[in-house]
């Protein structure tokens, strides 16, 4: 554990929790503003009201969840009686006006009220002592040892790597915002990223959890205190979508060190993410321009936003089963929110932090080199620089003629410019484990093996099917471990500690420790001798991961 | 506009000073002051002193110099008109005075090679893929810090544009500012420019051509009249967009001015580089004679070679490309390479939408 760069009582976090009237109201009137701006004609907002009016009482009466307010119905219903009184072919246009920004004052309100979350310093210290006592406690049990053996910490310590340029994070935590970016695999992704940056000093991050996770009282219990704030996926309506882009922003503004994964939900397929929803992404390149114009106001220097990128390298996902039988689902088809997955059981997830902490299961959080809104890297002191190497005045990317200028359609550009450096950063920050090599390897085996059976051919196929003899899986191995170690050498990605023993250690080793957690196991060694899967749709979702190096050829 | 407050404006910068750049300078200056880069010192001279440059008469609000730091200190928007094989050198040299406030809008219609040798593109085992090679957009990501790129393509014969004719064009960025500026900079009563989002279709339109114009030059050559032309101008159109799409660019930016636009005005008209490439190729010069004699840098030529390797790794079908540059670069004549052409016994009509 490192020493903290704070004292909790200097958290970014807790100083707007202490301040959130203020952000409540200035969120409100961001999201006015804008949404006023994207529906500037006459009657248009009464017609986005009416539309997200209809999108609500759908939700309301086909997906309704736990964690909903009992007076949904009577709110929407007001807003309707409202609207349809104020009709202006009853009253005038100017009064219609009126009202329909009066309705949209108050969805706005209700949605940032909804968002917003609580950080409470008294329940993180808590939470901090007894989480890891928690798994201490299973750590042993499952050991079968006498309790206490273990120091709490440990367990975290040993399993959870945070690999990177830590020391410069910490010191340019202090001189800006962080901006903490994930892949995302896992709903525990949040959990563990906040074990990490706690081991490694850094204050709380603030992070929006999907509001399903409030469903469960554990979950939504933790989440609330910890400083989550909630999104919805199933408010797909402007009206939500603006608030919670200026709810982003505003708290980007005031400082707020925020975690929020671009690819927006897990990744169905187990690859690491290429296509990023920029909606969130975009209120961080605003924030920054916001920061140059109240400097240029009030004097003093700009405010600046670092954006780390945090790839995610696990042995096995929890979910996997779930989401990779999702990702098969979906062709081209909207996708439907499935709550009822891993978990909607706690004893699952006791049973992965089980797993995790007391088996001999790794996970890494490798973090990437800080850059700014631009993609451009950033020296020791946050200063950014030109691939040059010389200091960029960042500024000038919001000017035009040498003025500071608002303009959107250029802010989304950088936008999708962050985007696409963001997904080169995933790839080279990506972690490579044992077990996500003999997963690409045996699933690329088999599709040779069958190359006339298209993918979904393939899945289909027998059990009996899917077996590799082993010498042919260790050859294969050899070249691609050799190619990988080439790739490292470049850059291209990372392998972890345990990829620099043998080949035939790294095959033991990626065997015994591949998704653990299921119960039919995407690979395994025959008696013969062998290499088998269980299940080979789980097997596919591990080797997705790999995807994208241009390995396939040396398989 | 007087000239007597144009010292205050903010000039607008042009690189380069062949007969396109020169050309572009002259439309800018109708509308303010524009400041050209050239390297040689008798160009400035030609430009500055004599008033008369590659057979242009030089407005008289452009002034050559051959400050780089000066010209990127005083123009915010700069055109580079240089041609692919030195653009990269160019902003090389550049690169350390460019920000990311300069608008870059480029006229460059070839690709840049990145490390790859051209002769490399001539030897049949050599493979070649689509991201080894880079569009001039590309290029200035790649070499500065400038982020505002544009570029401007179109049918715009520097000859006619210096003999004042009318002429449309197109500026393409994924920035609205940089259409914006780029249109009011450029725009005048003879000439109009129109903006587009889809920078790499735009671009791929101004590149792929020239191949096309070279077979016209071929077609005239070897003494064909309007159908042949025709013949090649709308299959050579399919094999543009099957080809431009594949690179990823929408099939709808070579519907226009930049795509089938350019390719009609190159392919019908006597005075493009790469059409009397073609022309002196059907008429029996070797090829390697016809570059050693030309003035100025036939892009088409490159860019054979670059489509017919794309092509074979991306697994597409372009008889007209292939014929090309059998033509070319074998021992295959003009005359049977339309042969070949003729005997093609697949395909339907419209099959590239």
């Amino acid at each position: 554990m490192l020493e903290p760069v704070q004292k909790v009582t200097d958290w970014p976090i807790l100083k707007i929790s202490k301040k959130k009237d203020q952000i409540i109201e200035e969120v409100i009137e961001d999201a006015m503003l804008n949404i006023e701006k994207a529906f500037p004609k006459s009657g248009e907002l009464r017609e986005i009201i009416a539309r997200t009016l209809y999108l609500e009482k759908i939700r309301i009466k086909h997906e309704a969840w736990k964690v909903d307010p009992p007076d949904e119905s009577k709110f929407w219903d007001n807003i309707k009686k409202e609207l349809f009184e104020s009709d202006p072919a009853k009253t005038d246009k100017e009064h219609a006006n009126q009202v329909a920004l009066k309705l949209l004052r108050e969805i706005v309100t209700r949605y940032t009220i909804e968002i917003t979350g609580n950080f409470n310093p008294r329940f993180y210290k808590f939470a901090k002592i007894i989480l890891p006592h928690f798994f201490s406690r299973m750590l042993n049990a499952s050991n079968g040892r006498i309790r206490g053996i273990i120091k709490p910490n440990e367990a975290v310590d040993h399993r959870l790597t945070v690999d990177g340029p830590i020391e410069k994070i910490r010191k340019l935590s202090q001189k800006g915002t962080l901006i903490l970016l994930p892949t995302h695999f896992s709903n525990l992704d949040s959990i563990l990223i906040g074990f990490g940056m706690d081991k490694i000093g850094l204050s709380a991050f603030q992070y929006g959890a999907g509001l399903n996770l409030f469903n469960s009282k554990f979950f939504g219990f933790f989440m609330g205190n910890l400083g989550a704030y909630k999104l919805d996926r199933r408010k797909k309506n402007p009206i939500y979508l603006e608030t919670l882009k200026s709810f982003s922003k505003t708290n980007v503004v005031h400082g707020a060190h925020t975690l929020f994964f671009p690819g927006g939900t897990r990744s169905r397929s187990g690859a690491i993410e290429t296509r990023l929803k920029l909606g969130l992404l975009g209120t961080v390149v605003e924030a920054q321009r916001v920061h140059f114009e109240q400097a240029e106001e009030n004097g003093g220097e700009a405010k600046k936003i670092f954006i780390v990128p945090l790839t995610m390298s696990y042995h096995f996902v929890l979910e996997a089963k779930t989401l990779i039988e999702e990702h098969l689902k979906r062709t081209g088809k909207e996708f439907y929110i499935t709550i009822d997955d891993e978990f909607s059981s706690l004893y699952k997830i006791y049973k992965f932090f089980w797993q995790t902490f007391a088996k001999s299961s790794d996970i890494t959080l490798s973090l990437g080199d800080p850059i700014d809104i631009f993609g451009n890297k950033t020296d020791e002191e946050g200063n950014s620089l030109d691939f040059h190497d010389n200091p960029l005045d960042i500024r000038r990317y919001f000017t035009s003629r040498g003025e500071l200028k608002a303009d959107h359609q250029r802010e989304m550009e950088y936008t999708h410019m962050l985007g696409d450096v963001l997904v080169k950063k995933y790839k080279q920050g990506n972690v490579v484990f044992s077990s996500h090599v003999v997963a690409f390897v045996a699933f690329e085996l088999l599709k040779k093996a069958n190359p006339k059976s298209d993918l979904f051919t393939l899945l289909r196929s027998p059990e009996e099917d899917w077996e590799i003899t082993y010498d042919n899986f260790s050859l294969s191995m050899e070249k691609v471990v050799k190619q990988l170690r080439q790739l490292e050498r470049q850059g291209q990605l990372k392998l972890a500690d345990h990829m620099n023993r043998d080949v035939a250690d790294i095959i033991n080793h990626g065997i015994k420790n591949i998704g653990i957690y299921h119960s039919k196991e995407p690979l395994m060694k025959s008696e013969e001798g062998s290499i088998i899967s269980q299940d080979i749709k789980l097997l596919l979702f591990y080797h997705n991961r790999m995807e994208g190096y241009g390995l396939s050829k040396y398989v | 506009m007087g000239s007597q407050n144009m010292s205050d404006k903010i000039p607008v910068g042009v690189i380069g000073a062949g007969s396109f750049g020169t050309a572009i300078a002259n439309l800018l200056a109708e509308n303010g002051p524009v400041m050209i880069y050239a390297r040689k010192p008798e160009v400035i001279d030609d430009i500055n002193i004599e008033r008369e440059h590659k057979g242009q008469k030089m407005h008289e609000n452009v002034t050559a110099t051959a400050d780089i730091e000066q010209l990127c200190e005083r123009c915010t928007l700069i055109f580079p008109s240089v041609p692919s094989a030195s653009f990269r050198s160019m902003m090389v040299d550049f690169s350390p005075y460019l920000l990311p406030d300069h608008i870059l809008i480029h006229t460059t219609k070839g690709f840049d090679l990145g490390d790859i040798d051209e002769e490399q593109l001539l030897d049949i085992d050599f493979k070649l893929k689509a991201n080894q090679i880079f569009t001039m957009s590309e290029v200035i990501r790649q070499e500065s810090n400038v982020v505002r790129i544009g570029c401007l393509s179109g049918p715009n014969l520097a000859r006619e544009l210096a003999n004042h004719q009318p002429a449309a064009t197109v500026i393409a960025s994924r920035f609205d500012e940089v259409t914006r500026e780029g249109q009011f900079a450029i725009r005048s009563k003879r000439f109009q420019a129109y903006a587009s989002n889809d920078i790499l279709g735009v671009e791929l339109g101004g590149i792929l051509k020239n191949t096309m114009a070279i077979a016209a030059g071929g077609i005239r050559g070897l003494g064909y009249g309007q159908n042949a032309l025709s013949f090649l101008i709308s299959r050579g159109l399919g094999e543009i967009i099957r080809l431009g799409n594949a690179l990823g660019a929408e099939k709808e930016a070579f519907l226009g001015l930049a795509g089938v636009g350019d390719l009609i005005a190159t392919c019908t008209s006597e005075l493009s580089r790469n059409f009397t490439v073609g022309r002196r190729i059907a008429s029996g010069e070797e090829l390697a004679y016809i570059i050693e004699t030309s003035d100025e840098v036939a892009e088409g030529i490159k860019t054979v070679s670059i489509c017919k390797k794309l092509a074979e790794s991306l697994d597409i079908r372009l008889p007209i490309v292939e014929t090309i540059y059998s033509v070319l670069f074998t021992e295959l004549s003009a005359e049977d390479g339309l042969g070949r052409l003729m005997g093609y016994r697949r395909g339907t009509d419209v099959d590239f939408m």
